[in-house]
């Protein structure tokens, strides 16, 4: 009976015995936003079966190992094919992190490429399209809340394959620190009397 | 029982007001609250006794390897989906136990469960082996299977100061935090492959109930709500996965708000799948807060609502998010299931650790 039973087993994992990505690369973007600007993170997994296709992009001149100059320059190519937009107009992204995993462990269906990046437009309408390698890619796109920053996301759009995604948003005003307020107030107020003093004085 | 003996013996009362229906009796709340309350003080004592004595039928070079700081971040976090020979786990691994050790480590996982959560986790544990049998022999050794699975334990084993307890490998990593008379859960992961297999002419569906329950839970909506959950686009696996710690990110979906009594007790019922792994004491007291917050809680479905098609879903709240994701890695995608289970609030018992 037990034999049967893994019989059947065999035969229905005969095509899925496996515990990693295959045939995609996938591209799971996160935006942060902030008063200042955005946030990107990205995180890039090449499956198996793709891995062959972007070896080469990582390892240019193809001596097995990845340099810092392969690493730095694929993130930039990366920076380059990811489009923001904030309020219609163009952000550009500059790469502040970059954290590469063995091209060992990408070639096993194990490794990822972990990208931080930053745009430091702020307004309240962001539109953002990842460029990058579609024709290899499945996409995953997301806004992270910050609900103790007083952020406030409206509908998400996206096109099917998540390639894109635009919003509205908006942060509560920023609330004063009111020791700054009293201080200020003081200030002026002392100013206001020196200035009365000084007015009387000539007056007199 | 008068409110001072609760007080006597430290114990606080559950602000939670109505009755309790269950198997078609009513039972008042404040009386079913106060059993519980009782029932979980008594629940911790058995958790810790079996946590004593896993550890004492372990040598000294063992109980070093299985025993870690509390507040040891990178051990805290040291988990994934992967199989344990490409992402190492550290703790004692089930393969290297004597049977008789073997035997008070999965006691002490029994006691930190349910019935029902032990049983889901023991289908994921023999999926595991049924994937090892079902693959090529490596020369490196198996892959997968039931003895690749690793214990620890972070902080000492109290009914009063916080410890954890680990569990996990390929496809489960299993993370609770045990503070007083809460069994904290979050963030954990489940998944399966194969999600369906023959035992001795026995169906296992590890995840039978996430599955089964969602589906029924999407084709419960009408028309108008069913516009509002499903999501125009396609999500190709979790978002919040392993390695996602402290994120959250927007809801999407339809709100718990717009759903009606029957529908919201659905929506608990899919998150109970999660909710009721641990213990039935701690079990009930999450349960409860999930309960309060499901006005506020999104229900998102990505893909058909066909039960024999794979979709995805996500249910977020104010402390609760969950994720359903068939991958598509080669193969039927319904045959190899991912999930992850997050509080953003209280993760690691982080809040409760506070408290």
């Amino acid at each position: 009976m037990r034999l049967l039973a893994l019989m059947m087993v065999a035969l229905m994992l005969a095509t899925s015995a496996s515990a990693h990505r295959l045939d995609e690369y996938l591209q799971a973007t996160l935006l942060g936003l902030t008063r200042t600007g955005v946030d990107v993170e990205l995180q890039l997994t090449p499956g198996i079966a793709v891995f062959p296709s972007v070896l080469p992009l990582l390892d240019r001149n193809l001596d097995g190992r990845l340099s810092p100059d392969e690493e730095t320059s694929y993130a930039q190519w990366v920076a380059k094919d990811l489009e923001l937009v904030i309020d219609g107009e163009k952000a550009p992204l500059r790469v502040v992190e970059m954290r590469f995993s063995s091209l060992q462990e990408m070639h096993e269906g194990l490794g990822s490429i972990r990208l931080k990046l930053h745009g430091n437009h702020a307004g309240t309408r962001l539109a953002f399209r990842n460029h990058h390698l579609p024709e290899l890619s499945a996409y995953l796109v997301n806004c992270l809340a910050a609900p103790g920053d007083g952020l406030t996301v409206g509908r998400q759009e996206r096109d099917e394959a998540q390639r894109s995604i635009g919003f509205v948003y908006s942060f509560e005003p920023s609330p004063g620190k009111p020791w700054i307020s009293w201080l200020v107030g003081l200030g002026a107020a002392a100013a206001g009397g020196l200035v009365l003093l000084v007015l009387r004085r000539h007056r007199t | 029982m008068p409110r001072s003996l609760f007080q006597a013996h430290n114990i606080s009362l559950l602000e939670v007001r109505g009755n309790y229906v269950h198997d078609g009796r009513v039972t008042n709340l404040r009386l079913f609250t106060t059993f519980l309350a009782v029932g979980l003080l008594q629940a911790q004592g058995p958790l810790v006794t079996n946590a004593n004595g896993f550890l004492n039928s372990l040598d000294e070079t063992q109980r070093s390897k299985v025993l870690f700081d509390f507040n040891d971040a990178t051990q805290r976090a040291k988990w994934s989906n992967l199989p344990t020979t490409m992402v190492a786990r550290a703790g004692l691994k089930l393969g290297d136990l004597n049977p008789a050790q073997r035997k008070a480590a999965m006691s002490l996982l029994s006691v930190a469960l349910s019935k029902k959560g032990y049983e889901k986790v023991m289908a994921i544990v023999e999926g595991d082996e049924q994937l090892k049998l079902a693959s090529p022999a490596r020369a490196a050794g198996p892959m997968f299977g039931r003895d690749l699975y690793y214990i620890s334990i972070l902080g000492k084993p109290s009914a009063k100061d916080p410890w954890m307890l680990q569990f996990g490998g390929h496809h489960l990593a299993l993370n609770i935090t045990i503070v007083g008379r809460e069994g904290i859960l979050t963030p954990s992961h489940t998944a399966a492959q194969p999600a369906k297999y023959t035992v001795e002419g026995r169906m296992v569906r590890p995840l039978g109930g996430e599955t089964d329950k969602g589906y029924a839970m999407i084709n419960a909506l009408d028309e108008g709500q069913r516009k509002q959950a499903i999501l125009n686009y396609k999500v190709a696996d979790l978002v919040l996965g392993p390695g996602q710690d402290g994120k959250t990110i927007q809801p999407e979906g339809i709100k718990g708000s717009g759903l009606t009594t029957a529908q919201q007790a659905m929506l608990l019922d899919v998150a109970g799948e999660w909710a009721g792994i641990v213990n039935e004491a701690a079990a009930a007291i999450r349960m409860a807060e999930l309960k309060a917050g499901i006005g506020d809680t999104w229900f998102a479905w990505s893909g058909p609502t066909d039960p024999t098609r794979p979709a995805y879903y996500r249910i977020q709240g104010p402390t609760v998010v969950i994720e359903y994701a068939p991958q598509p890695l080669g193969g039927d995608p319904m045959m190899h299931l991912h999930t992850i289970y997050r509080d953003p609030t209280n993760d690691y018992g982080k809040k409760s650790v506070a408290r």
